[in-house]
């Protein structure tokens, strides 16, 4: 029988959360791919999208503020036959996680990244978060938003991921397909998905987006992804990151950038630790039927040993 | 046995082959049988500056260094500027004549404050701030000078490039002559040193027997050490040894960000990722590697560490003080969720970055209390290379069975310690393993049913259940309910109770010598050598004396240390640090409160005489505090 990726926990987001949208989208997609009830773990960070884990009914961590990337990928590499989703905010992934964001772009280690991205700190009552443009004024601002905007499209591009997308919360059908496909792809996605927060921010609201957003896709000539012999990369990396800088007036949503040709990180290191795929450390025994270890100390550091000459 | 012990300082500026003829010297001393200590002292500095390696050879174990120096081995001037304490009556300075025309001002590596304080003492003694000056100043002293033109005794067996080269290796080889060492042991050295390098392997075996020719026909040759052959031994630091030791208890998974003292054990760990497996029935199940991953940050490498642990593997990090204060708040979401999970922390002289490259112990009281609000940790602490090796195995056993993070302190004058061990015992330690049994639904990862407060282990990947940093139910999903929130703080805390009891008195503090002594020494971490030297030293002298060892401050053996500190006569505590942390621990567990005080946070290594010289003070002279200033 499918597994039943629904936790019987009750969802405390405000009504009218674009977070809900999100969450079916990642159920559905989940279900929609076959998986076990072990083969998905999902980590989050700190913030409204941080509960997102317990109301998946697969293991998973709500972790620090802006953490949720490293301790993802510890998951991941200790192993690597999981499927590991990252569910953080804004502020989460583009602020006080902003380091790890572009460590994980540079490990292509394989997460799928979705980017709860509602431009405002819900949780805790409506500060401006990175991904607000300068000048704005939500409700709860006192003044114009001082800083400027981080894109999380562009971001993600330079930083090195190989699969950059962008969904809307309220497109669960084009939303889900693109988590499907984040989770499929070998190395690590990101998903930006736009969502109104509609306790604090009143100027991004659902109908705000709905006039704006168009799918990427809908161009007969749009090709996202780069071909198995790189021509194309430059190409298609320059168009989608032109793409990334469309806001205001049109918003594109869909696949911008896939490149399956940068090894993920699980990879790379199969090459140097010997049978890392096969038998990765979550897997491997450690002792003996005694309880002892199975490492010969000697041998593993036999260049540090010292014969005196009979 | 017991006869020989020889001091030796070499130096020389960084990046200029220091740590080349160190090992040259070491191995030499080992091929010959002979026992070796040593400790690697240097800047924050890539190439230049002062770097100096102090080595000490006995007959039998040796456990700590000592000053002054028998031989001072001097690659560039600045060794004899920065040296000159470490002369005395009898002391050889070997080195280069041509550094005889440097002077003091030229030497712009030497830190400021350093060339003053070498000025102040030459123009009081009177003499001129020179090399020259100086080393008249250390005949003076009575000190030995062994002044060699090292370019034209090297010319005629250097024809690859400069003969400055081969500095390193023609120190060395003298220092070895002199001390007595045969010729084949320093030949073997130089085997092991560049072995693979055919080319450079003969040159440096030319320029070795130059160098016992030379001292052979200038009489500059010790008394012969006769070769003792002994069984194989390993030649590690307190770096390998931890290295080692997590490696034998299971440590699949490590991560690190780059930081002086402590990367290095990760990169030794790096360069052994393939393993060698002992002989009995090691099945394709168990042969893999060890994953370690350098991380943008220290904060990602904590995080990253406890991730691969909630997937059932064994993981740690390795840091020093700056990178731990970063992990604090994963330290306090590891106690929270009760993840396995082990840092090593190697402390260096603080606060901020401080000595980065010296030694300190002053992240005692912090390790204990790093992350916000309480939950249960275990903090142990290593002593010498061995312990590093089954202190490791140990922390991983003990993150696994109470669930809890585990604080491993090391400090850099243990990692940079060098020592000769007999072996490797593959079964002194056994891994605790806890059972991992798949199951979904009702799976309970804080289950409250349990009277020692561990409750089952999971692992992603075969079990479901959540984690969260905020308080949580049996399952892991968040509440905010009172009686729960008391519970799991309870069951968490219940856990350090089970550890209390269940973790043999050794592990935590080990008493040495007579149970009544004139004098009781309390300390931990790297003292542990000299103490244990300075109290033969002492017995010469008329002063008996026991000592305290202190292993593991939480949780803390409160009754033992009580009992035995009760009936002791004149305490001293011992530390790496100004403020005594050791001692305001036992105070606030005992109530006993200690009144005397060796303590150095000068960022060198204490050394077995100043000890002896402190503890004198503090007996005979009933002087409360010696502040320890030994080291260059």
């Amino acid at each position: 029988m499918a597994h039943n990726f629904r936790s019987d926990v009750a969802i405390d987001w405000c009504p009218g959360c674009g977070d809900f949208g999100i969450l079916n989208s990642i159920q559905q997609a989940l279900t929609e791919l076959n998986f076990g009830a072990n083969d998905v773990v999902v980590v989050s960070g700190i913030g409204c999208s941080g509960k997102t884990p317990h109301y998946i009914n697969v293991a998973g961590a709500h972790t620090l503020h802006g953490r949720s990337i490293p301790y993802a990928t510890g998951v991941k590499l200790s192993n690597p036959k999981l499927k590991v989703l990252v569910t953080g905010g804004d502020g989460d992934l583009m602020s006080i996680g902003a380091g790890h964001f572009v460590g994980e772009g540079r490990r292509n280690t394989g997460l799928t990244v979705i980017l709860f991205d509602n431009e405002v700190y819900g949780l805790t009552k409506g500060q401006a978060a990175p991904t607000m443009q300068m000048g704005q004024r939500t409700k709860s601002l006192t003044k114009p938003n001082m800083f400027g905007r981080v894109n999380p499209i562009s971001l993600a591009l330079t930083s090195g991921y190989s699969f950059v997308a962008r969904g809307f919360s309220f497109d669960g059908k084009q939303l889900k397909e693109i988590i499907k496909r984040g989770i499929q792809h070998e190395g690590s996605s990101l998903i930006d998905v736009l969502q109104p927060c509609p306790t604090y921010n009143n100027i991004n609201t659902m109908e705000w987006y709905k006039k704006r957003v168009y799918k990427l896709e809908d161009s007969k000539t749009w090709e996202p992804v780069v071909k198995n012999d790189d021509s194309n990369l430059e190409e298609v990396f320059q168009r989608a990151y032109a793409k990334a800088g469309e806001w205001e007036d049109k918003i594109p949503t869909g696949i911008f950038y896939e490149n399956n040709n940068i090894p993920s990180f699980p990879k790379r290191i199969n090459e140097y630790v010997p049978r890392y795929l096969e038998n990765p450390p979550s897997d491997q025994k450690i002792s003996d039927k005694d309880g002892y270890t199975l490492v010969d100390p000697m041998k593993t550091f036999s260049e540090k040993i010292v014969e005196t000459i009979k | 046995m017991g006869q020989l012990d020889i001091n030796i300082v070499i130096g020389g500026p960084q990046g200029g082959g220091i740590d080349t003829s160190a090992n040259m010297i070491i191995r030499a001393f080992a091929y010959a049988g002979m026992d070796v200590f040593s400790v690697r002292e240097f800047h924050s500095n890539i190439k230049g500056r002062h770097s100096y390696v102090h080595i000490r050879s006995k007959d039998d174990k040796v456990r700590s260094l000592k000053y002054p120096a028998d031989l001072l081995v001097a690659l560039d001037p600045d060794t004899i500027f920065e040296h000159h304490e470490d002369v005395s009556k009898g002391t050889m300075v070997i080195y280069d004549s041509a550094f005889e025309g440097s002077d003091l001002g030229q030497a712009r590596m030497i830190m400021r404050d350093t060339q003053k304080g070498i000025k102040e003492t030459l123009e009081k003694a009177g003499f001129q701030t020179t090399v020259k000056g100086m080393l008249e100043y250390m005949q003076k002293k009575g000190g030995k000078l062994v002044p060699i033109q090292f370019d034209s005794v090297l010319s005629p067996v250097v024809s690859d490039g400069p003969t400055t080269r081969y500095f390193n290796t023609f120190g060395a080889a003298v220092t070895m002559s002199l001390v007595g060492i045969e010729k084949s042991s320093m030949e073997d050295a130089i085997r092991y040193v560049f072995g693979n390098k055919e080319s450079v392997l003969k040159t440096n075996l030319a320029v070795v027997d130059k160098a016992y020719e030379y001292c052979e026909s200038n009489k500059l040759v010790g008394r012969k050490i006769k070769k003792m052959h002994r069984e194989s031994r390993i030649i590690l630091t307190g770096n390998d040894g931890a290295a080692i030791g997590k490696i034998m208890g299971g440590l699949r998974f490590q991560t690190y960000y780059p930081i002086t003292p402590a990367s290095d054990e990760s990169t030794i760990m790096e360069e052994h990722e393939d393993l060698k497996w002992l002989e009995n029935e090691v099945d394709q199940l168990s042969r893999g590697g060890v994953v370690v991953v350098q991380t943008e940050d220290e904060l990602s490498a904590i995080t990253m560490a406890t991730g691969a642990a909630l997937t059932g593997s064994r993981s740690a990090t390795a840091t020093s003080g700056p990178g731990f204060s970063l992990m604090s708040e994963a330290i306090s979401f590891s106690g929270m969720d009760e993840v396995p999970l082990v840092v090593t922390l190697y402390q260096r002289g603080g606060p901020s970055t401080g000595l980065p490259t010296r030694n300190g112990q002053a992240d005692l009281l912090f390790a204990m209390h790093a992350g916000h609000g309480e939950f249960p940790r275990i903090v142990i602490t290593s002593g010498d290379v061995e312990e590093t090796i089954y202190d490791s195995m140990k922390a991983l056993n003990y993150a696994q069975k109470y669930q809890v993070p585990v604080i491993h302190l090391i400090d850099k004058n243990l990692a940079n310690t060098s020592e000769i061990l007999d072996g490797i015992d593959t079964r002194r330690v056994k891994l605790e393993i806890p059972e991992i049994i798949p199951q979904n639904d009702g799976f309970k990862r804080f289950s409250l049913d349990t009277s020692s407060g561990i409750s089952r282990m999971g692992a992603f990947g075969k079990n479901i259940f959540w984690l969260t940093g905020d308080e949580h139910d049996e399952i892991g999903h968040v509440t905010e309910d009172t009686r729960m929130r008391d519970l799991q703080m309870e069951k968490r805390f219940r856990k350090l109770e089970t550890a209390e009891k269940e973790i043999p008195i050794e592990d935590k503090a080990v008493v040495f010598g007579d149970k009544k002594a004139d004098v009781t020494f309390v300390s931990w971490g790297s003292q542990k050598g000299p103490i244990l030297d300075a109290m033969n030293e002492l017995k010469k002298i008329g002063i008996s004396s026991n000592f305290l060892y202190l292993k593991m401050f939480t949780p803390f053996p409160s009754d033992f240390v009580h009992d035995f500190l009760y009936s002791s006569k004149t305490v001293i505590d011992v530390e790496s640090n100004m403020t005594a942390q050791a001692a305001k621990v036992i105070t606030q567990n005992t109530g006993l409160k200690i009144s005397n005080y060796i303590l150095k946070y000068n960022g060198r290594h204490v050394t077995e005489d100043e000890l002896v010289e402190a503890v004198s003070k503090i007996y005979k002279n009933g002087v409360k505090k010696v502040v320890l200033t030994n080291g260059a």
